[in-house]
């Protein structure tokens, strides 16, 4: 009796266990019982706008270890020394990792192919057992610090972790396969039973609209600026199609390299980190890195300052407050709600001056003046039309919205400050978007990154139309606009983003950074060419350059940058360049043969191809020519050419003409017997080969000219 | 003389059913880790085939071997019994610390297997004699508990706790069964009872068996580990189980999963279904014994069966309780499931004898 109560309850127990916490028991026993093999999907590539791949993935395999299988074969010794010296690897750490006491581990990741082939070899020669080689796979990046900011970069578990690589993440990195595995108690696989195998489902390639070509013209440009004007806290620049809102480049400078993107670039910050440890070490580290990734043309805001004289422009205009022949008078200073605000040359002021003039001078009592007519609220409404207060949508993260004031604390005073761009900020990306409108007939269009997705056969899965938002302004704003920004850069204060040949619109900008006192300054440009049918625009800003006076004006540092990047780009798209006469196009000529001719007909030939030339000594015949012929000059430079077997001057010091105007180093240079080749307008900022080096009579001197001029 | 006649069929039924049962059952237990250790998925059923063979001749030989010449031999039985317990202490094979394992020839058998049947023959002969004198404490009870000390003090020193816990059961419950006053039963736990839980705190391995029983996931892979896995089997198993062979924690989850685990590894195979079955039919077992044992022919054939009977019985439900952790792990094997030859071939003895004495039973 006692015997079978017993056993009533014991079959109860079972029924318990078995029935009632069957479920978790099981869950947990599954759990132990299985492995679970990731099988890699091929990530998809990322391509430019003309199919060339900026991120590619390659299949490469890593070493796996069964440290309870090598134990029992005893022969952990062995194995770590062959594959010490096979991965590169300390001995003690493969040693260490292959006999610790688990079921599994890594024992080196992506390895390269000849090494994996060593390390399949040494397995089947030697029979051994427990050292796996597992196909994983390694991103390669073909231009390595190339659209770092845009592209972006995976982490150690092939997940994206920045730019395009995590927006696009879920597409790009397909289904993983799984191979679901028994396993017993001792971690070694049962070659039989209950093993699942699914296909992994290769990710989706990302085309974008950025052209690998646009991109590099950018980078090259923008660094060269950052360099040159020693920027404290980056650059950045974007190049969008202003119809379709295309991302043509977008560059941020520091970059970092994405095949290595957790190496600090900049060598002060690394020797600084060097000296820290710890704790201290790791938030500092990660704050530089935070740093360096930061896509500042995104994720950061700033005072737009005068370029943002085109938006109040566009509203003033659009709202008929003011016509372009208008007239202002500037004191050098406004009062508003009784306070003074004054303009940027307060010291010298404008004076008397149209709107146009007004535009040109980037002169800021104008704009109050335009401001105030416009009225806070009508300004409120435009400046949400132009969708300054919301995020573009752009593919990318952290995509940042400026701060401006709320609607019903936007009194007069602030709205005076607000015409000529301070008090509020924006991305760049935003203020980009805003003067597109400006210059494509009115149409606020949507940023677009990413064009296409696509399979692995190069079918389309997904297209990305261009969108338009909102229509801003009408056609007839826009064109007058574009005539006014036009003359900014043709007589006004963007000069130094003028191209010969070539009808660039544009203002420049510079704001102090708050708090103001401590003198830091944004340069910033903005332009769109060609000015009367416009298809690209173009932002450029430095933030916090430290070269000094005048070295932080938008007009000096920002707009040159801006007019490079349309030069290259013009052409590359092939945008015709249209000379006029003032243009005064100098192109390069071969120098015609001289020697053995006596003077008159050389002067002849050289005329003919529109040469100059210089006598030295006194004979009739020439005996040499410097440039030789065949060499390339630029029209109405100098050839030397010698009638008297004299010792050969063969080299000259290049005299240093910095600051000259175009006429003084023309002069400077041609006494020297040397040729020049002038671009942009000022003083000259540049000179190649530089001052004191020794080069060839007639050498060309390329003199870089700069406007000095101030915002 | 009695009337010879043929055995309880239905008693023999369910031995043949729980033997092929138990054989199966080793088999698809033990295949893995066979498979793992030895090379060879068979190492253990074949070796549990060959004493189930042994095992069936035993209980036929000792099926038609008259109990009555038992009673002669129980106190040479007895003493042989000793002398194997003494000497398994000297030459015995040391495994995992204790010596319970005699070598003779190339097969091994536990004394304290012996020990089981041949306290259970000599009490049963005793105390048939003895009859209503078990009654007196100093003259008929104490003498029983002397040999029954001397026999528990020899397994305890090999040491072997479940057997020493066995053989204690086995021993009360015949003498329970012979008459003995249930009181005296009461004056005897005072002693064993604090001499029970000395033995488990000396010993510091089974105070953590008690502590893992306790809470078995608080050391998952140390002393909980038997039972957690034990307890993933049953879980695993539901209802229905998961089918014959189809047990995942027989791959060196659950240690020597053909011996003492064999039931956890039914469950998980064969589910609640399967389970029920298995206690069912040695209920049906322990129900036609007790019926022998009422039935038989004199008081030592009675005493013979009941004690038989309740040795399957004390181990099933020890090791059932112990699988499905209801109390702490001692090794307790699953009569006719768990592998290991001398086990198998005593409960064989065993059911032999039980079968002779139906044979002599006053009703068909």
């Amino acid at each position: 009796m006692a015997f079978t109560l017993i056993c009533m309850a014991l079959i109860a127990r079972t029924g318990w266990l078995q029935i009632h916490d069957g479920e978790r028991l099981q869950k947990e026993a599954i759990e132990q019982q299985t492995r679970d093999k990731m099988i890699y999907s091929k990530r998809g590539t990322i391509y430019d706008r003309n199919g060339k791949p900026l991120a590619v993935s390659a299949s490469v395999e890593t070493v796996t270890a069964t440290p309870n299988e090598i134990k029992q074969a005893k022969n952990a010794g062995e194995i770590a020394a062959t594959l010490s010296k096979i991965l590169d690897m300390e001995y003690e750490k493969v040693f260490e990792k292959i006999t610790r006491d688990s079921s599994y581990e890594l024992v080196k990741r992506r390895i390269e192919n000849e090494q994996a082939q060593q390390v399949r070899q040494y397995i089947i020669d030697e029979k051994i057992k427990g050292i796996n080689l597992v196909e994983d796979s390694k991103r390669y990046y073909p231009y390595g610090n190339f659209a770092s900011h845009v592209i972006g970069f995976i982490g150690d578990d092939n997940q994206g972790l920045n730019g395009i690589e995590i927006m696009f993440d879920k597409y790009l990195k397909g289904l993983p396969g799984r191979i679901v595995s028994a396993k017993n108690a001792v971690g070694t696989e049962m070659p039989y039973r209950h093993e699942k195998y699914v296909n992994p489902e290769d990710g989706a390639n990302v085309i974008l609209t950025i052209d690998e070509v646009i991109q590099h013209i950018v980078e090259k440009h923008l660094e060269t600026a950052v360099i040159e004007n020693k920027i404290n806290n980056g650059g950045a620049a974007i190049v969008m199609d202003v119809n379709t809102g295309d991302i043509l480049a977008m560059a941020v400078k520091p970059d970092f390299d994405l095949n290595n993107p957790f190496k600090i670039e900049n060598e002060a910050v690394r020797s600084e980190l060097e000296r820290l440890s710890g704790d201290e070490l790791k938030k500092r580290y990660t704050e530089e890195l935070n740093k360096m990734w930061r896509n500042k043309a995104v994720v950061d805001t700033y005072e737009p300052g005068s370029t943002f004289k085109i938006i109040t422009s566009a509203i003033g205009l659009e709202e008929n407050v003011v016509e372009p022949e208008d007239p202002f008078t500037c004191t050098g200073y406004v009062m508003v709600s009784g306070k003074k605000i004054k303009c940027h040359r307060h010291d010298n002021p404008h004076g008397a001056q149209t709107f146009v003039q007004g535009v040109q001078n980037s002169c800021n009592p104008v704009f109050i003046n335009v401001g105030l007519k416009i009225g806070s609220d009508m300004f409120y409404r435009y400046i949400n039309a132009f969708g300054l207060r919301e995020k573009t949508g752009l593919a990318l993260p952290g995509e940042a919205v400026g701060l401006f004031h709320s609607a019903n604390k936007f009194p007069e005073l602030e709205l005076a400050t607000a015409s000529f761009g301070q008090g509020f900020t924006v991305t760049p990306l935003q203020m980009l978007c805003a003067v597109s409108a400006v210059a494509n007939g009115g149409k606020l269009v949507k940023p677009r990154l990413v064009q296409q997705l696509t399979d692995q056969e190069d079918n389309v899965i997904q297209t990305f139309e261009p969108e338009m938002v909102r229509q801003v302004i009408s056609q007839e704003t826009s064109d007058t606009l574009r005539g006014i920004l036009e003359s900014v850069v043709s007589e006004g204060t963007g000069r130094n983003a003028n191209v010969k040949g070539y009808r660039i619109a544009g203002k420049t900008g510079t704001s102090e950074k708050v708090p103001r006192e401590d003198k830091k300054y944004i340069a910033s440009f903005i332009g769109f060419a060609p000015a009367d049918d416009p298809q690209i625009a173009v932002l450029v800003m430095l933030d916090e350059p430290t070269r000094g006076y005048p070295y932080y004006y938008g007009g000096v540092i920002a707009a040159p940058v801006v007019g490079k990047i349309f030069e290259e780009t013009l052409r590359y798209v092939g945008v015709e360049q249209r000379f006029t006469e003032e243009d005064d196009v100098l192109i390069d000529v071969p120098v015609p043969e001289a020697r053995n001719m006596e003077i008159p007909d050389a002067e002849k030939a050289l005329k003919q191809v529109n040469l100059k030339y210089k006598v030295k000594g006194s004979g009739n015949t020439i005996i040499d020519q410097l440039p030789k012929p065949g060499a390339k000059l630029p029209e109405k430079s100098m050839v030397i050419l010698y009638t008297e077997n004299t010792k050969l001057i063969t080299k000259v010091v290049v005299p240093d003409v910095t600051n000259k105007s175009p006429l003084d180093a023309n002069k400077i240079l041609t006494d020297a017997d040397l040729n020049i080749k002038i671009t942009g307008f000022g003083a000259a900022m540049n000179q190649h080969p530089a001052a004191g080096s020794e080069v060839s009579p007639g050498t060309v001197v390329n003199v870089e000219f700069r406007l000095m001029e101030g915002d | 003389m009695e009337r010879k006649s043929s055995f309880d069929f239905g008693f023999f039924i369910t031995i043949m059913i729980l033997l092929s049962f138990g054989l199966i059952m080793v088999f698809s237990a033990s295949s893995a880790s066979a498979f793992y250790n030895f090379n060879d998925s068979y190492h253990f059923v074949k070796r549990q085939l060959m004493w189930s063979v042994l095992g069936l001749f035993a209980m036929f030989f000792m099926a038609s071997f008259d109990y009555k010449y038992l009673k002669k031999l129980s106190i040479p039985i007895l003493i042989v019994t000793i002398g194997l317990l003494v000497l398994v202490l000297i030459v015995g094979e040391e495994i995992n610390g204790a010596k319970r394992w005699l070598g003779v020839g190339g097969l091994t058998i536990q004394p304290s297997e012996v020990a089981k049947l041949a306290i259970i023959i000599y009490f049963a002969s005793s105390l048939a004699k003895k009859k209503e004198k078990v009654r007196q404490f100093f003259t008929g009870l104490l003498p029983y508990l002397l040999v029954l000390g001397i026999i528990l003090f020899l397994v305890i020193l090999e040491p072997h706790l479940s057997g020493t816990v066995v053989i204690f059961a086995v021993g009360m419950i015949v003498l329970f069964a012979a008459g003995a006053k249930i009181s005296h039963f009461f004056i005897l736990a005072l002693p064993t009872i604090p001499a029970f839980i000395y033995v488990i705190v000396k010993e510091p391995y089974r105070m953590q068996r008690v502590t893992a029983f306790l809470d078995p996931w608080q050391d998952k892979m140390g002393s909980g580990w038997q039972i957690i896995q034990s307890l993933y089997a049953i879980g695993s198993g539901g209802l229905f189980g998961l089918g014959l062979g189809r047990s995942r924690q027989k791959f060196l989850y659950i240690p020597e999963p053909q011996n003492d685990f064999i039931f956890s590894i039914i469950c998980e195979e064969l589910g609640f279904i399967g389970a029920t079955t298995v206690l069912f039919l040695f209920l049906v077992l322990i129900w036609r014994g007790i019926k022998i044992a009422l039935n038989a022919p004199d008081a030592f054939g009675s005493l013979l069966v009941a004690g038989i009977t309740s040795l399957i019985a004390v181990q099933v439900l020890i090791n059932v309780a112990v699988v499905t952790s209801s109390m702490p792990v001692t090794g307790m094997p699953l009569p006719f499931f768990s592998a290991g030859g001398s086990s198998l071939l005593f409960v064989m003895i065993g059911m032999g004898i039980v079968l002779n004495v139906s044979r002599y039973g006053k009703s068909r």
